[in-house]
Order: structure tokens, then sequence, then C-alpha cells
């Protein structure tokens, strides 16, 4: 099917269709296993809670707070995968209707403003973890840097994909948000 | 300052930045230009606003639909829900209503619904022999009842913004959402009657039985959530991982349709969505932060009370301006923006946040199916093979059993707090 047909491309629906051809293993990079561990850990702890609460009758304290937690570290970390394939939401209707030149400036400014703000925020998320060595957790007997050196290197993680993502729009000058804009021509 | 931030986000918004890049960049540009807080607050609070409990339920929530639809349990859903109205004239039109209740009470996006039973489905009328239209229609409606009727990631992130009870906002979406439906089935069979669509398939208690039998264990899906939800006996998020864990019982040792490398593939594809998600409510809740300390939410509030005080005009304005939002504006994104500075208003003239909860998600699943910015449309497009366009003209008559029910909805809240009030208040 030719893309022009199916109107301007928003990239992979949230949800897979059930006709999907899954996947090899070997497409999915380092950060994306990261996450899939956090993600399980999530499932396992949030499991656990249910099973002690209505099994044994006797709630683990601690799993309420470790699933928040984990939940946490699978936005943060889970959003390398996000920045990789450009599949975090934005508005792109504006792209329809704009001259080709502005909307590429345009689009190399958004990869600018993303690379920009995942870099500093790193750097934030760096110094706020520097912070809560010492403030411990409310249940779990653990540093709240834990948390935040997680959500820095997921940050980190961001940035350095994000700056990928850029070169890579910049080398072949086009990116999704050019390419609304050449088929909202072709319409 | 406020309207610095104001702009800020707008144009980074505009111009293609990610939403939740957008809300954390005007927040960190207004927080720059103020020098009043480290910058690091900002950093802060975003991951301070995804620390919640209600929202663990959204990864469950997005994983049990995607394994439904991978496991070929929707399929079961689908020959069932044949059996039951198939023999209707115009009778793949009530499947695909009667398909998608169900599928709603085991999934909390429409987006799942969708692109997992909507396949099915226009496949199906297609090959009898539908106009692809009505069929494209048809799905992309009943879609929407998918996060009415609990449970509803929509709703959850409503919760989580508004501080109001995700139980009662599941049990106030459970009638409407069956309205939604009742509403859309008159509508397929006024299709039938003047275009004098025939029967599907003829009815048989032995076929449906049969279906019944072959579909029992996810029937039992939207029974033990909605049961264990509306009785206390779950929380929503405890509902989202049985469901889960159910789809995936189901799927791994019943009916082994799940490939490990499938699970793989679900489990990559919930932790994206997941993070898309959460990744706005983050940077929504330092944005909401500073609106609502900066006081520009009673701005808005003040200035549209000064017009009016009279609740049903100002429901009527909430309703356009976010019918209008909705088709510029993706679900999620709308509601955490939007929740801090319409709440305050809405309940300064007596709205019900759980009766606004309703109003607002059935505005925005609307917004689904309206250009330029319709998730669902981009979806349909692309299952049934035909233009943006089409698909947008396709659904057009279809958002009319949508708008009356959100009317019924927004000016009668007796029908949606009913269940509230009677299993909660």
């Amino acid at each position: 099917m030719s893309k022009e047909s199916a109107g301007p491309d928003l990239g992979d629906p949230l949800v897979g269709l059930a006709d999907a051809p899954d996947p090899a293993l070997s497409d999915y990079v380092p950060e994306d296993w990261a996450a899939f561990a956090f993600f399980w850990a999530l499932a396992f702890v949030v499991f656990l809670q249910f099973f002690s609460r209505y099994v044994l009758n006797d709630s683990v304290a601690w799993t309420e707070e470790i699933a928040r937690y984990l939940l946490i570290c699978v936005c943060f970390v889970g959003g390398g995968m996000a920045v990789r394939k450009t599949s975090h939401i934005h508005v792109e209707f504006l792209y329809v209707y704009l001259p080709r030149v502005l909307a590429r400036r345009l689009s190399l400014l958004v990869d600018l403003c993303r690379v920009a703000f995942l870099g500093y925020g790193t750097y934030l998320c760096w110094k706020i973890t520097e912070i809560m060595q010492f403030q411990r957790m409310v249940v779990a007997d653990l540093p709240m840097s834990l948390v935040f050196g997680t959500c820095t290197a997921g940050f980190a993680v961001m940035a350095l994909r994000a700056v990928q993502v850029a070169v890579r729009h910049a080398r072949a000058g086009e990116s999704p948000l050019t390419r609304v804009n050449m088929e909202g021509r072709q319409q | 300052m406020t309207a610095f931030l104001l702009l800020s986000f707008l144009v980074l918004l505009a111009i293609g930045v990610p939403v939740a890049i957008a809300l954390g960049g005007a927040s960190l540009l207004h927080v720059m230009a103020e020098d009043l807080s480290p910058h690091l607050v900002v950093i802060h609070r975003m991951v301070s606003g995804v620390d919640s409990f209600p929202l663990l339920a959204i990864p469950f929530f997005i994983m049990a639909g995607s394994l439904m639809n991978s496991a070929g349990i929707t399929a079961r859903i689908y020959d069932f829900a044949l059996a039951l109205v198939g023999w209707l004239r115009g009778g793949l039109g009530h499947v695909n209503v009667v398909g998608s209740v169900i599928f709603a009470g085991m999934s909390g996006t429409a987006v799942a619904d969708a692109g997992g039973l909507g396949n099915i489905e226009i496949k199906a009328m297609r090959d009898h022999g539908y106009e692809v239209d009505f069929a494209v229609g048809i799905t992309g409606a009943s879609s929407t009842i998918g996060p009415i009727i609990p449970p509803s990631l929509p709703m959850v992130i409503y919760g989580v913004m508004a501080n109001c009870s995700i139980g009662q906002l599941f049990a106030a979406g459970l009638l409407p959402g069956l309205l939604m439906a009742a509403t859309m089935m008159a509508m397929v069979a006024w299709y039938a009657h003047v275009r004098g669509f025939r029967r599907d398939a003829a009815f048989a208690w032995a076929r449906l039985a049969f279906t019944f039998r072959r579909a029992f264990l996810p029937l039992m899906t939207p029974v033990l959530l909605i049961g264990g939800m509306t009785s206390g006996l779950f929380t929503p998020t405890e509902a989202a991982i049985a469901a889960t864990a159910y789809a995936l019982v189901l799927g791994l040792f019943v009916y082994r349709t799940l490939s490990l490398r499938g699970l793989v593939r679900v489990s990559m594809e919930t932790v994206e969505t997941t993070a898309i998600i959460l990744f706005i409510v983050a940077g929504a809740s330092i944005f909401g932060y500073i609106i609502t300390t900066t006081k520009v939410t009673d701005q808005v509030a003040d200035l549209v009370l000064s017009v009016t005080r009279e609740p049903w005009i100002v429901l009527l304005l909430v309703n356009i301006f976010l019918l209008v939002v909705g088709c510029f504006m993706e679900t999620i994104a709308a509601i955490t923006i939007l929740v801090p500075v319409l709440l305050p208003l809405v309940t300064q003239v007596g709205v019900d946040p759980v009766h606004f909860g309703l109003i607002m998600v059935l505005n925005l699943m609307i917004g689904l199916l309206t250009p330029p910015v319709g998730m669902v449309l981009y979806i349909l497009a692309r299952v049934a093979d035909i233009s943006f366009e089409r698909t947008t003209r396709a659904c057009l008559p279809f958002l009319v059993p949508l708008v009356a029910t959100l009317g019924i909805v927004t000016y009668w809240p007796g029908f949606v707090l009913l269940l509230p009030t009677y299993l909660y208040r």
C-alpha cells in the first residue's frame, strides 16, 4: 500500500495490529532490554503484591513503593526506545501547510530542541541524584539516588539517541515531520 | 510571565516538538526566566509526577489489550458476537458494535480496538459485500466505546490529574458506554432499513452455544474486571495485573497461540507505549504545577464566569472547546494539559469531577474520529487500505450517535452518576 493513500504517517499504532509479524530478537538494542527487565520486574512486584494480599492475606510492605519506582524506571529508560523510533507523541499537522524549505528548517530545530532538553535534563537529573544519595526510601532501606540514578541513565540514553536521530535526519535531509510536509502536498 | 510560559509551550508544540518535551521545555524556560528556583526543580517534578500508585494500572491495561489481540482471543470474541447478533438485518454492523462492547470490557484504549478487532471486522464486512465506507465508519465509531466502558486508560489519567476516584470514574462509564452502543445499533438498524441490507447469517442455538463455549474464558475477563472493580474487590491497578495474568495464561498455556517471541514483542510495545504516555504525564505535572501556582487557571475561570454563571452555558462552551481541542490533540496529552485549567472552572458551577471526567473523555474520543489529528482514522485508513480523506468522510455520519450520547452525558448527570452513587457514595 502506498504511503500517500494512508494520509500522514503517524508511526506505528500504539498497540500492534493483530497480523503484524514478530520482529527478530536481534532488532532490539541494549536499552530496550534494560527497559524490558524493569517492566517484568514491575510486573513481578505488582503480582507479588496482589498475591500476598489476596492469597497470603498479608501484604508485603515494600511492594507498593518499589512498584512505583520501577514504573518511573520503565518510563525514563523505555523513553530511549521512543526517542529512537521518534514515537513520542507530537503534533505535526502544521507541516501539511508549510513551504518545503521552512518545513526542513523547523524539523531541524525540533531535533535540536529535543537534544537540548534531554541533554540538559541529563545534567539536572545527575545533580538530583547527587543530592539524593543520603535520602532513604520510605519503606525499603535503599537510597533514593538509585531511582534518580536510573532516571539519569534514562535521560542520557534518550539524549544520545536524540543526537543519533538528529544526525540521521540532517544527513538524509528528511524526518517524519518533513515527510508529512511532502505527503501533504501530494494529496 | 505566564503569557511567556503559554506562548513558548504553544510554539514548541506547533513546530512539532514532542508534547512531553514541549511541556517540560516551556516549564524549564519559565523557571530560567523567573530565576526563583533552581532548574533541577523541573526534572524533579517530572520524575515525581510519574510516582503515583494509580498510574501502575497503565502498562497492564495496555498489555492486556495487546495480548488479547496477539493471542487470537479477539477472533473468538468476534465469532461469538457474530452468532449472537449476526442474524439481524445489517448483521455485521451489529456484530461490530457488540464485539467492541465486549472488547471494551477488557481493553482500555480505542486504538487497541480499532487495530485488533477492527482489522477482523472490516475484512469480514468487505467479504460479505458491505460498502467499505460503512464498514470503516461503524468500526471507527464503535472503537471509541473502548475507553468509555471500563477499564479505561484515559480515565486513569484523568483520575490521577483530577485527583478523583478511578473506581468511580470506571463505574460512571458503564451506562454511557452501553448507551453509545445502543445509539450505534439503532443507526445500523436504520441504515439496514434504508439500504435494504440482508441478514448475514442464520440464527442457530447450536452455533451460539458453540461459539460461547469457545469464547467463554475470554468473555469472563470483563466479568472479572468490571465485577471485581465495582464490587470493590480489586483496585484498578490490581484488576489490570489480574487481566494481564489471565490473558497470559490463556495465550501461553490454554490456547497456546502466543509464542515467546510474540510475548517479547508485546512486552516491548507495552514498554514503549507506557513510556510515551508517562513521559507526557511527567511533562504535564511540572507544567500543571506552574500554571496552578501562577493562578492562570483562576484567571481563566474568572474570565468565563464573568461572562456567564449559567451551568448549562459553561458546559456548552467547555464541550465546544474540548471538541475543537480533540481535533488537534492526542487524548492523553489533552487530558493532562486541560484538567488543571478546566476542572476548577466547571466545579465552580457545581459540576461533579467524576461527571466532568466522562464529559472530557467522551469529547476526546470523538476527537479520535476527526481530522487533522485522529488516531483511529489513521489506523483505519491503514487497516482498510483507503485514503485518509475517505476514512474521514466514512466516519462522519457516525459522529451523530456519538454527539447525541455526549449531549445526554453532559446534561443528565443523574444518568452518569447513577452507578458511582449507588456503588460508592
